[in-house]
Order: structure tokens, then C-alpha cells, then sequence
């Protein structure tokens, strides 16, 4: 597609013409991004009005300008909603490459294949669990008085530590357990990449005469390096989604100040406390955030990695 | 062709004879030729799983004896459209169910929830069906504690709502104590607010089970803060703060009452306690259901709620320890003020009609038929309100509007009763009461259940107390009973968030004591000026 300049002599109707029928199986994917993407954006205006929803959306409403934006400003829970949010998303990204990678690594090198499947099938198997379930079993292992892991903590003399209660732990609590529940499943990943890695490289290293380490180093890493810088530059995506599911299933008041997410501040605002104008300005801020996020990580990814889906 | 005329003719005829009818006739309980179907959506909680659902395991919430009342008097059937756990889960379906415009045909609503309803022009005017099909005792019952139930639910000269009227008395706090704590401990029954706190710290630090682990708490607190079970409204009100209601200040202006100076002295006071460990460090997670398996385990004999706490949560922890005694006595004051227990209006939820109900005055039978059933001159309420062995059975009604005086005056009477022993002069509630009493007395197992009744109106029972604050001139009504105003509308609750998340920081210490006066001034900022505002402009009309 890149040079142009030797393409073809075709006119222009002739071209569309051959092209014709891929574009017709486009055209569903389109529609339906269209319908469910693009025109679901018109909703935007209602972060400049006071919305009363049963008005309609196109309703008459009364515009108010910039006030939901303002409100949010002097809300003292955006700004730390904004902190927390940034936080935790870069820590989990940043696990969720680092763990898995590791992990898949690791588990290549074992030679034993029953250990290796067995090992695989559980540690993927949280990830089939949601939020909700996890929610409450954590909810009782982690707890203070009597759980199991304050428990084993207390072996060795540490104090109860109220993990889903304390500020000073529940990002630290947030993360690791997003990356338990998560690790395995990307294991697969790298693996399927690993087991695509040409034999004969590691002959020749060994007759080379490299160690196992030397050839993980030297062979396994940079045979990787394309798909992790994909699956990199996929998760920065969620770069401001923090988790919902998670958050809203662990949190409560007073861990708001260092647990509270945009998301489930735009819950609160918008479904409990029916401030739909408020709420939509706080999602609204988030996408103008996120886009521009995933523009400038889109393009280091091109400049410094070479790298590039589009 | 002619035949058809015909009977357009007779059917045009029927129709106009049987509106003349129901514009003359408009009987209080007038039952429905045809069987019609009303549709409600509700809340359910443990009190009716423990209290009557576990007793009457083939009953449903569409298939008891007060759906079957209705059906069967009124010819209305009763269903619903949803059910959930939970009043919180309750609110927030119906914000929801409200923001798309899914709105119930009958509905109980908070006063915010109303005035969204008629900003959005879903639900209809309803005093005109009042006028008309309200029964003479219905109105004589709703209208007994004075307007304000339907000043609440009045907008433009409307009544959009029926109150479910109930005694703002009821919702005072008192402070529920563990007297055989108090007796092990030779404590008297706290009388100052030092005295409250030491009982705290002596309870917390005692070891009544002889584990050799201090496992008890100080006091109980759950984490919505203001309920009617561990609520810190009594604590509040000894320092002369008062949480969620408009109270006056000097200057005879409306405040709110939580940004008092003394709702700071309050949590300065609950943080010190916290850090001497007599409250849960998880509370700020705990629901009242959750912080109940404290009292019932025997891990907490000391805190703040409503007169009904002896039958849940407290029964529970009696059945499992004969031994143990709770009594429920007046707050105390921790300044030199004179101390005011605050109450509310005591409508909690108005039903509103979605406009376009075919029936809408058979909800305002439904309000006849409780009220005439439970208080009217039959004397049946032993059978609809709370008999002996399915409790809370009057939660089975969707509509619960209460005769706002029958407990103080069901108490009064059995106090008449216990000086001068003439049981015929007790009636209706009272008797049914009485004979609740009696069973307990009687020292049975079965009557051993009642134990939770005895301690509401028993010689030395919570109503007495109650009955007390109101004789002495010890409550603080909240003086802003309009309907919400436009900014309370769509500021307030993010408003009372905050308020909730601030307090519960200070009292884990999360946040110095100071960050109350960041509290305030963003309370300003937010919206609350301007709330403040409206509420005065309010308050000048009725003064």
C-alpha cells in the first residue's frame, strides 16, 4: 500500500469498482460503530445543561454553560478521584506486563510439562471470577479481626493490618489483587509467543555454548519484544480506567481519599445522587483526558519502538 | 352497521352511569366491580425475613393477609414490578427507574424523589382524589400531627404525594445500655456525658465472656451515620448539633444543622474515643445488619437508636443470653445548654401516581382500609399490625401510613392500666400490646420472644422516655418541612456524601478535627449557600 507510485494505471472508477465488494463488508462493522459509538456522543450536551432526564434528551432543557464543570472543580472528590485514578491504572499496567512476562518466562524454562499445565490452568482460573464473588471472599480474608491473612501475619507478629480500611493500604490492595486475579490469564499470552520462537536459535546458542539464563536474555526476551510492545500500547487504552468492577466491589467512605476512581465518582454523582449534568461533564472530562493520553503514548510507541497498529 | 351502533349506544351509556356513580358515590371503601391491578415496587428488609417470612415459609410479599385484604375488600390486586433488599438498593433503583423514565404506576417516594417527579411532570395532582375518597378517620389520622406532612408533598398548590404519616417522635434518639454490664461493672446508668464515656471505656476494656481478650466495643456506630439503629444523632445532639435538619441559630435564621460549631466538638470527642479503641475500626463499612452481630454476639452493650431496637437487633441477643438486659434511657447533654433530642417530620415516604393510572384513587382506599383496619373502632389491629406470631406483618402493605399518636397514646394507656389494673379500659393496639406483655410475664418460651416488647412499653420502657421528651419540651423539631427546594434538589445528596465521608474521616483520625471547618465552607461553596438561601425564603412565608 505504501508505494503508490507503482500501483497501477487504474482510473478511478475502475478502482472503486474492484474495491467495491470489501467495501460493502465493511459497511456493517461501520453502521454499528456508528450507532453504538458515534451517536450515543450527542449525549455530550447534557454536561452543559441541568438535565432533567424525563424532558428528553433533546428536550427543553436549561443550558447552563460551564457550571457542571466549575461544580466539579470545587467538588472535593474530583480532583483525588482524577490522583487515584492515574495511580492505580499506571501501577496495574505496568504489573500487568511486567508479572505475566515473567511468569511466562519462567514457566517455559520448566521441563516438566504436567507441572507447567497444571501450574497455567491455576493461576488463569481467578479470572473467571468477578468482582462481585471476589468482592465478598476478599472482603472476609482480608479482614482485620480474624481473617486469613491477617492471621498468617500475626505468626509472625505484625499487627492486624485492615487492608480495604486503611489508606495507606488500599491502592497497594487494589493493585495486587488486579494482578493476581489477571496474571495468569496474560500468562497465555507471552507463552503462545515463547512456543512461536524458532528452535534452532536456542541450538545454536547452546552449541554456542549460552546458559539457559543467557539464552532467556539473549533470544527469549527479544523474540518477545513485538508482541509486548503491542500488548503495551493496547492496555494504555484503559490508561483511565482504574477498574470499576473492582473499586466499586472493595471500596467504602473512608478510603475514599485514595480508592475512589473516576468511575465510580461518576456513578455516585450520576446514579445516586441523579446530578446527570454533573456526571456527564465528569465522563466527558475523562474521554478529552484519555484521548489525548493514548495519542501521545501512540506516538512514542512509533518513535521509540517503531511500532505502529494504524 | 346497526347493531354495532347499538351497542356503542348502551356501552357509551354504562360508561357515563358508572362515572356518575363514582363522582356521587366516591365511597371511602367502595369495592371495584371488576378486579383491577395496582402496580408498586418496594424494599423488604431482615426485620420481615425474621420476623414473619422464616414463621410462614408458603407466603409471599403478593401472597399474605394484607395482600389478600385488599383483593378481597377492594377487589385491587396488588403487584410489583420489583423488589429489592434494601432501602439503599431501593433509592437507587428508583433514581434510576426516575433518569430513564421507567417510573411505577404507585410509588413511595422521598421528598427529593417527588420533586424530581413533578420537574418531569410524570406524576399526577392528588388532592382532589383526597377531598374525595380520603375516609373521615383516614384524614382525622393523617392530619393529626398538623400540616406539614403535606406541606412536605405540596408544590405550586399541588399535593403530589399521600403521606404515609407516622409519629415524629418515633425517630428520637435514645441511648440503648447493657444493665447487667452496668451491675458487674457497679456502674450507675449514665446520666452526663463523662459518664457515657466512661461506661465506653469500661465496657471496652471489661472481658464479660472471660475469654482474657478485650473484644468488646465502646459504642456502636454504622456506617450510614444517621439510621434509627447506631446512629450518632443522640451523640450530636448532646453538643448541641443537629444533623440533617434546619434548626434556628440566634438570629432566628435556618441553619443546618450539621455545620453547628458543635458538631466539631462531637467528632473532636468520637475521635478520642476511637483512639482509645472504643469504636470498630471497620464501622465505616459495617451496615446496621452487619454491626447488629455485634450486639447479638455480646460484644457491645452500649449505643444510640430508635425505640424499636429491643425487638431487632436486640431480642437476638437476649435469646442467646438469658442473662443479658438492655434498657434504653434519655441521651444526656454534654453542655450546659439544655438538652434537645431531634426529631423529623415524621413522614418518612410519600406514594405518588404516575399520570397516567387509569385507578388512581384506589391507593388513597388502600391509606382507608390500613388505617381503618389497624385503629378503627374494630379493634383489629392484633390481627393486621403485629400479632404474636408473625411480627412486622404490616410491612406486608405497600402502603403504611400510621396512626402518628398510637404508640405514645398505646403506652400511656397501658401505664393508666399498670396503677389501676382495669383491663377494660384497654383497647385496640394497647390490648394487643397488653396481652404481649403478659405473655412475656409469664415467663413461657413463647413469651420469652416478647421480650423486645416488654422494653418499649413495659414499666421501665423506651416509649416512657420518649413520651418524657416530648412533656419536658426536649426535642428539636426540624423547622423546614416545605417541599425541597430547587437547589436541595439536585445538590443536596452529594451535599450529605460529603458530609458523611468528612465525619467518618475524622472519627478514624484519617483527617485532623479541623478539616470540619473545610467541611463547612465547601458545604457554602457547593450549593449549601444557596440552599440556606432558599430554605430562609421558605421559612419567611410560614413564620
Amino acid at each position: 500500500m505504501h508505494n503508490t507510485a507503482k500501483a497501477p494505471s487504474l482510473s478511478r472508477n475502475g478502482r472503486l469498482k474492484r474495491e467495491l465488494p470489501f467495501h460493502l463488508m465493511l459497511l456493517p462493522g461501520v453502521i454499528v460503530v456508528f450507532i453504538y459509538m458515534y451517536i450515543p456522543l450527542s449525549g455530550l450536551i447534557i454536561a452543559f445543561q441541568k438535565f432533567i432526564p424525563a424532558k428528553g434528551l433533546f428536550g427543553n432543557q436549561k443550558w447552563i454553560g460551564w457550571d457542571n464543570f466549575i461544580y466539579l472543580y470545587q467538588l472535593p472528590g474530583a480532583i483525588s478521584a482524577l490522583r487515584n485514578t492515574v495511580i492505580i491504572a499506571f501501577f496495574k499496567m505496568i504489573l500487568h506486563l511486567i508479572i505475566p512476562i515473567t511468569v511466562s518466562i519462567l514457566l517455559n524454562e520448566i521441563r516438566s510439562s504436567a507441572f507447567r499445565r497444571t501450574a497455567q490452568t491455576l493461576i488463569y482460573l481467578p479470572h473467571f471470577l468477578s468482582w462481585i464473588i471476589l468482592g465478598g471472599i476478599l472482603i472476609d480474608i482480608l479482614s482485620p479481626n480474624g481473617g486469613f491473612v491477617n492471621r498468617i501475619l500475626g505468626l509472625f507478629g505484625v499487627q492486624p493490618i485492615f487492608f480495604l480500611g486503611s489508606n495507606d493500604y488500599f491502592r497497594f490492595t487494589l493493585i495486587a489483587t488486579d494482578v493476581w486475579k489477571e496474571f495468569g490469564f496474560n500468562t497465555i499470552v507471552y507463552l503462545a509467543a515463547i512456543t512461536n520462537i524458532d528452535p534452532n536459535q536456542y541450538e545454536a546458542a547452546t552449541i554456542d555454548g549460552a546458559n539457559r539464563f543467557q539464552k532467556m536474555i539473549y533470544i527469549t526476551l527479544p523474540n518477545m519484544r513485538m508482541i509486548i510492545v503491542l500488548m503495551m500500547v493496547l492496555s494504555l487504552g484503559n490508561v483511565l480506567n482504574a477498574g470499576f468492577d473492582q473499586v466499586f466491589n472493595l471500596y467504602s467512605k473512608q478510603v475514599y481519599s485514595t480508592g475512589d476512581i473516576l468511575d465510580t465518582f461518576i456513578y455516585r454523582i450520576g446514579l445516586i445522587d441523579a446530578q446527570f449534568g454533573v456526571a456527564t461533564a465528569m465522563g466527558m472530562f475523562k474521554s478529552v483526558i484519555s484521548t489525548l493520553f493514548i495519542s501521545v503514548s501512540y506516538y512514542c510507541a512509533y518513535r521509540f519502538a517503531d511500532y505502529r497498529i494504524f | 352497521m346497526k347493531k354495532l351502533s347499538v351497542f356503542l349506544a348502551v356501552m357509551l351509556a354504562m360508561a357515563l352511569l358508572s362515572s356518575a356513580c363514582l363522582a356521587e358515590a366516591a365511597d371511602p371503601l367502595g369495592k371495584y366491580d371488576e378486579m383491577i391491578t395496582v402496580h408498586f415496587v418496594r424494599d423488604t428488609d431482615d426485620t420481615l425475613d425474621a420476623n414473619y417470612f422464616s414463621q410462614h415459609p408458603d407466603k409471599t410479599m403478593t401472597d399474605n393477609l394484607w395482600c389478600d385484604l385488599y383483593r378481597d375488600v377492594l377487589n385491587i390486586n396488588v403487584e410489583y414490578d420489583w423488589i429489592v433488599k434494601s432501602g439503599d438498593e431501593y433509592d437507587q433503583k428508583l433514581n434510576t427507574a426516575i433518569a430513564v423514565g421507567d417510573i411505577p404506576e404507585f410509588v413511595n417516594v422521598s421528598t427529593l424523589q417527588l420533586k424530581q417527579l413533578v420537574e418531569a411532570d410524570a406524576i399526577m395532582p392528588l388532592e382532589e382524589i383526597y377531598e374525595k375518597y380520603a375516609s373521615p378517620f383516614a384524614k382525622e389520622i393523617m392530619e393529626s400531627t398538623g400540616p406539614s406532612p403535606f406541606n412536605a408533598a405540596t408544590i405550586d398548590g399541588h399535593l403530589y404525594g399521600l403521606p404515609n404519616v407516622d409519629s415524629p417522635l418515633m425517630i428520637a434518639d435514645l441511648l440503648w445500655v447493657r444493665t447487667d454490664w452496668l451491675e458487674k461493672l457497679g456502674l450507675p446508668i449514665p446520666t452526663t456525658m463523662d459518664e457515657v464515656l466512661a461506661t465506653a471505656e469500661a465496657f471496652a476494656n471489661a472481658d464479660f465472656d472471660g475469654n482474657g481478650v478485650k473484644d468488646t466495643l465502646g459504642i456502636a456506630i454504622a456506617k450510614d451515620l444517621w439510621g434509627q439503629l447506631f446512629s450518632l444523632r443522640g451523640f450530636f445532639n448532646a453538643f448541641d448539633a443537629y444533623p440533617g435538619i434546619w434548626v434556628e441559630d440566634e438570629n432566628g435564621n435556618l441553619v443546618y444543622g450539621s455545620t453547628l460549631p458543635g458538631a466539631k466538638d462531637a467528632l473532636r470527642t468520637l475521635n478520642e474515643m476511637y483512639k482509645k479503641g472504643l469504636i470498630d475500626p471497620e464501622f465505616g463499612v459495617k451496615d446496621g445488619g452487619k454491626v447488629a452481630e455485634a450486639t447479638t454476639a455480646g460484644k457491645c452493650g452500649l449505643f444510640y437508636g430508635a425505640q424499636w431496637n429491643s425487638i431487632y437487633p436486640l431480642q437476638s441477643c437476649v435469646n442467646l443470653d438469658k442473662d443479658a438486659q438492655w434498657r434504653a434511657v434519655s441521651i444526656v447533654s454534654a453542655t450546659d445548654k439544655p438538652l434537645k433530642a431531634q426529631t423529623n417530620v415524621g413522614t418518612l415516604s410519600w406514594t405518588v401516581v404516575r399520570k397516567d393510572v387509569a385507578h388512581p384513587e384506589a391507593v388513597m382506599k388502600m391509606f382507608n382500609l390500613f388505617i381503618e383496619k389497624n385503629w378503627g373502632p374494630d379493634n383489629e389491629n392484633g390481627i393486621y399490625y403485629a400479632p404474636l406470631d408473625s411480627e412486622s406483618i404490616w410491612k406486608l402493605s405497600p402502603v403504611v401510613p400510621t396512626n402518628p399518636h398510637k404508640n405514645d397514646g398505646a403506652f400511656l394507656d397501658l401505664e393508666q392500666y399498670r396503677k389501676d389494673g382495669d383491663e377494660s379500659k384497654v383497647q385496640g393496639e394497647a390490648l394487643s400490646i397488653l396481652k404481649k406483655l403478659q405473655a412475656f410475664e409469664s415467663g413461657s418460651e413463647d413469651g420469652f420472644a416478647l421480650w423486645g416488647w416488654e422494653r418499649i412499653y413495659g414499666a421501665e420502657g423506651a416509649y416512657g422516655v420518649l413520651i418524657d421528651y416530648d412533656a419536658k419540651g426536649m426535642t428539636q423539631d426540624n423547622l423546614f418541612v416545605g417541599a425541597p427546594t430547587e437547589t436541595m434538589t439536585s445538590k443536596m445528596s452529594t451535599l450529605t456524601d460529603l458530609q458523611d465521608e468528612v465525619f467518618t474521616k475524622i472519627i478514624l483520625g484519617e483527617e485532623d478535627v479541623d478539616a470540619f471547618d473545610k467541611f463547612v465552607s465547601d458545604f457554602n461553596t457547593l450549593g449549601g449557600a444557596d440552599i440556606t438561601r432558599e430554605v430562609n425564603e421558605w421559612y419567611a412565608t410560614v413564620k
